[in-house]
């Protein structure tokens, strides 16, 4: 009976350890990223005070860019969509749509609003997708940016392939049709590309927000507001978070292993040399970043991934939990399916710090994380049944990790009070401050939950994304 | 500090590690919470000030444009003068004065010009340039182009050769506006690379600042420095600048370098199509 007592005495400590140094590893972490991007950023705001994006307005030596916008059932929006994507305060650009095999009547309305007519274009597909049905451009010359393709259904990776194939421009344009775009964001994305010397910028991107209850004019975002639904709002903390604290610091350490698939630009020539979109995985657009980083780094061509911190493009975030959920899943899925693919690089001195730390970094943290605490919950409840918890303990333990999480989201709060401060209104401020103290125990186990239902659908084999509707932004008229 | 490692070498660590890391996750988030709101006070505080402020200014201005009332007969309002004295305040009318100066040329521009010499803002401008932070260097430089002070330029195109390219790009743009292709010749000796970013910066200079002189930019392809032959190339096409062609030509027939000697002959394609 002693000897049992000592094992368990013994788990019990190796446990709490374990717990403790997880916790302790993951909150330094956050706290050392979330130092260099507080840093980062007012360094980048010193910066872009004295700069002039007008002189990217006048020059033909602006670089040319290519917007890719896969389109799939956006009938609703489409028209206003295509026209705000058409106004962008930039030159130098093309707009690519890609209907992807809509059920709806989204090529009906482009073909009408936009006196779209078939055309030959002279193209070389450099990679493997679907079959074009056709490929239109406008008799209106009004309309002369744009050109859109019709193709049999393939999924968003597909029609982004399709894109880089008939794309013009050097640089390529990544976007969710149904953003909501910063007048000025092409001139920022576009920006990094002529900023190297010496080595080749294969990617820039921008930090994305959340537009819900923000009011759209003339498919411009013209008032934000912080959304009155809970889930929604805590998202709004919860990107400050990811954009300002996180991605702005691993954007300074080069080790970004993710451009968001709403609104990136790439170097077009490296995206098709890497393979271009990967049609195998539903976290597309963070396996295509990993894999030119890959190329770069196997082919041994100096690059970098440049990150702007300012808000360039705005989104819908899922309102009710079942969207939610499937948003969540995807995105482990995604996350697992990269890490898989380019498992090699775990640990591999040869991908430098992507190797060395991004990678091992995304593994613990954002791939083992759901398990890691789901592992604990467990535990805590076989402790709880067999009368070996200390109560004590546990309560001070749970405070210390939810203390945490409400300082992090301050700092969050603290570093977009200091920056941007995009939420100028008391109410607004005291609702994303209400949600911090709320996010651990409302938001954070769903995320969670979403999470594990992700490991069960890559186990159990699911593909494709699944139907994700949108509510639509609030219009002012 | 000896506690501390008695208790970790007891084992006891924990509960007192939980406590302390508790305490200070709150009082950081408190404290945190206090800057915020603090900031947010200060922020309210200074938008009302600054339209309050931009009220006045814009009389002031008005008077100095349309009713040609000195600086000397402002400064006698015993208002303006504890005013003037806040350095907010001057931020503020020397902002309003840059964007005036934007919107007016001629003798309106010329007023302008006068008030900020006589008020002693340029004083406060030239004392930036002497600053250690490089944005308040870039403030002063900025400020002093706006207002044509040509006697800046020698101290403006040192800072052509800074180490930090934001401030380098912001003295060029500003000696290319105070003097023009003056400041081609310090460019010629540039030893950096100047990257794409700062040559777009160079030729929108002299773009915006119509700088109708264009003698020396030929200098730029006799640069040992690539990058520079490059601008001068870029420089030569953008500004359509068909007399230097003869310079162009020699450039491409003599280069070994052999994107400089493409580049040349794709311009010389252009300008004699």
């Amino acid at each position: 009976m002693t000897f049992f007592n000592t094992e368990i005495s013994w788990f019990l400590d190796v446990y709490i350890l374990l717990i403790l140094g997880y916790a302790i590893l993951i909150m330094s972490s956050y706290l050392m990223l979330a130092y260099i991007s507080t840093k980062e950023l007012r360094k980048y705001l010193k910066r872009n005070s004295f700069v002039d994006y007008e002189v990217l307005l006048t020059s033909e030596f602006a670089p040319k860019l290519s917007l890719i916008a896969p389109a799939y059932n956006e009938g609703l929006t489409i028209e206003e969509n295509v026209k705000s994507l058409l106004s962008l305060n930039y030159n130098n650009y093309q707009v690519i749509v890609v209907n992807d095999g809509s059920k709806d009547n989204s090529m009906e309305i482009l073909t009408k609003t936009y006196d779209l007519v078939l055309t030959d274009l002279d193209f070389h597909p450099q990679i493997e997708t679907k079959k074009i049905r056709g490929i239109y451009t406008s008799r209106n010359a009004a309309f002369k940016k744009l050109i859109v393709v019709d193709k049999e259904n393939g999924g968003k990776a597909d029609a982004l392939n399709v894109g880089l194939n008939i794309a013009q421009n050097p640089y390529v344009v990544c976007i969710d049709v149904d953003c909501i775009l910063d007048k000025d964001s092409l001139l920022k994305l576009a920006k990094p590309f002529l900023e190297s010397y010496g080595k080749r910028i294969i990617a820039t991107g921008g930090v994305v927000r959340i537009a819900n209850q923000c009011i759209i004019k003339n498919g411009r975002l013209v008032e934000v507001n912080v959304p009155d639904v809970m889930l929604s709002r805590i998202q709004v903390l919860e990107y400050l978070r990811a954009f300002l604290l996180g991605r702005m610091a691993w954007g300074k350490l080069d080790g970004l292993l993710l451009i968001s698939g709403a609104f990136g630009a790439f170097d077009k020539e490296i995206a098709i040399l890497s393979g271009g979109y990967s049609t195998k995985t539903v976290g597309e657009d963070m396996e295509l970043i990993v894999r030119m980083r890959r190329y770069m780094l196997d082919n041994k061509l100096p690059y970098s991934v440049s990150y702007i911190p300012d808000p360039l493009c705005w989104t819908e975030a899922p309102e009710d939990f079942k969207i939610f959920k499937k948003q969540r899943s995807r995105w482990m899925r995604g996350t697992i399916e990269t890490l898989s693919i380019h498992r090699r690089m775990f640990l591999n001195p040869k991908y430098k710090l992507l190797g060395m730390l991004s990678v091992p970094y995304w593994t613990l943290f954002e791939f083992l994380a759901p398990a890691i605490e789901f592992i604990g919950l467990v535990i805590t409840a076989i402790f709880i049944i067999f009368g070996l918890l200390n109560w004590h303990f546990f309560f001070l333990l749970l405070f210390f990790v939810y203390s945490f999480a409400v300082l992090f989201s301050v700092i969050a709060l603290y570093s977009e009070e200091k920056t941007y401060h995009k939420y100028p209104k008391q109410a607004d401020f005291f609702k994303l401050l209400m949600a911090a103290f709320i996010e651990p125990f409302y938001f954070h186990p769903l995320t969670v939950y979403a999470a594990l239902i992700g490991y069960k659908e890559k186990i159990m084999g699911t593909k494709g994304w699944g139907e994700m509707t949108r509510k639509g932004f609030t219009k002012k008229e | 500090m000896t506690e501390f490692w008695e208790l970790y070498k007891n084992g006891q660590w924990e509960v007192p590690f939980l406590t302390f890391s508790i305490y200070l996750f709150v009082a950081a988030s408190f404290i945190l919470y206090l800057i915020i709101v603090g900031s947010r006070n200060s922020k309210i505080k200074k938008e009302r000030l600054s339209k309050e402020y931009s009220t006045t200014i814009d009389k002031i201005m008005s008077a100095v444009i349309f009713e040609n009332v000195p600086f000397s007969e402002i400064k006698e309002d015993k208002n303006f003068l504890v005013l003037f004295d806040t350095s907010f305040f001057r931020e503020v009318l020397t902002e309003s004065l840059i964007n005036l100066h934007k919107n007016y040329e001629g003798i309106y521009a010329q007023k302008l010009e006068q008030f900020y010499k006589d008020s002693g803002l340029i004083k406060s401008s030239f004392r930036k340039l002497k600053s250690l932070k490089w944005e308040v260097k870039c403030k002063g430089i900025t400020e002093l182009a706006e207002f044509n002070i040509k006697e800046a330029f020698d101290q403006i195109i040192g800072y052509s050769k800074a180490r930090k390219k934001t401030l380098k790009i912001v003295a060029l743009n500003a000696a290319i506006k105070l003097e023009g292709t003056e400041s081609i010749k310090y460019l010629v000796d540039h030893s950096d690379p100047i990257d794409d970013w700062m040559q777009l910066n160079i030729i929108g200079a002299f773009k915006k600042h119509d700088i109708g002189d264009t003698v020396g930019i030929e200098h730029l392809l006799e640069s040992q420095n690539t990058t520079v032959v490059t601008l001068g190339l870029k420089l030569i096409k953008e500004l359509k600048l068909s007399q230097k062609v003869p310079h162009v030509a020699q450039l491409a027939s003599q280069t070994t370098n052999v994107i400089i000697k493409y580049e040349a002959q794709s311009i010389l394609q252009t300008l004699t199509a």
